[in-house]
């Protein structure tokens, strides 16, 4: 799977986000369906930071196929499938400076 | 890792067909906004992005109107905003919480940022926190959370490789370069990192 190319994308200038949009998903709720976006007043009163723009920066400098050995571990699959209840509810990926960052940015 | 890791989790909650209907919201957390990062607008950014219903809209806008009526528009504090994210996740089917680079909040924040999130997660079991960071931030992360998975992330063959792949494409100076070279470069150095 190419994870660059996928025709999702976040727009970058408003609030307006399609993450997800992509067909043969069944995924009722998505963020591209963020009512809010509607209500600045309210946006900004909740918090005025905006983390989909880091996350568009990211997306698109990332590489294909780097980092999916993750999503195939078991621990991923149970936390994602919600395995475990409330003890599965955290994952954490630990890792030093110099792991990622430095070499796979 | 930090970032790209979380992007692609991110990514691939987003697009893989999902049995259920999920929301979504992230957070990267950065040294160089740690000012701004505080506990309450990490978690208001995050609730931000949880507005995908209008149920959950219309707590929140009723806790609007109800805080710009009393002091004129006062500002939120933390319990509050603990409170309507408590409300919608519990509206809400499936949601997953993204949070990048931990190591990057203020102790003090990433303390209150943690136990924020174990106080909804005691009250919605469902919920997926995925979090990334340097390992000193394990001890709190064991700290406020009762249980969680763990997985280190070491620098792999196979991605260091790509990366090499990519930097020897974009490579100006092309006319430096032989078969031989490119071959040794992406067998030697893949094998020494991911060595040690």
């Amino acid at each position: 799977m190419d994870y660059t190319t996928y025709p999702h994308s976040i727009s970058i200038g408003d609030s307006n986000v399609n993450c997800g949009n992509v067909t043969n998903s069944n995924n009722t709720v998505n963020v591209n369906k963020i009512i809010a976006d509607e209500n600045p007043e309210i946006m900004r009163w909740l918090s005025p930071l905006d983390p989909r723009r880091r996350h568009q920066d990211v997306r698109i400098d990332r590489l294909d196929g780097v980092g999916r050995w993750l999503l195939e571990t078991n621990e991923f699959q149970e936390w994602r499938r919600g395995e475990g209840g409330a003890g599965g509810a955290v994952l954490f990926c630990y890792g030093d400076p110099g792991v990622g960052k430095t070499y796979l940015r | 890792m930090a970032g790209n890791l979380s992007s692609l989790v991110i990514d691939t909650l987003c697009d893989e067909p999902c049995e259920e209907e999920i929301a979504i919201a992230m957070f990267y957390c950065d040294f160089r906004d740690k000012g701004e990062q505080t506990t309450i607008n990490v978690m208001g950014a995050i609730l931000k992005q949880l507005l995908v219903r209008g149920e959950v809209l219309e707590h929140v806008r009723k806790a609007f109107q109800k805080a710009k009526v009393e002091v004129g528009g006062r500002g939120l504090r933390l319990p509050d905003m603990v409170q309507m994210l408590k409300q919608a996740v519990a509206i809400l089917p499936k949601v997953f919480i993204c949070i990048d680079a931990l190591d990057e909040c203020l102790p003090k924040n990433l303390l209150e940022l943690l136990g924020s999130i174990n106080d909804i997660l005691g009250e919605s079991p469902r919920m997926r926190i995925f979090v990334t960071g340097r390992p000193q931030v394990e001890a709190e992360i064991t700290r406020a959370f009762t249980t969680s998975v763990t997985i280190p992330i070491s620098p792999k063959a196979h991605d260091i490789k790509r990366y090499l792949e990519k930097k020897l494409e974009m490579d100006t100076e092309q006319y430096a370069m032989s078969d031989r070279l490119r071959a040794d470069i992406l067998r030697v150095i893949p094998e020494r990192i991911s060595g040690m």
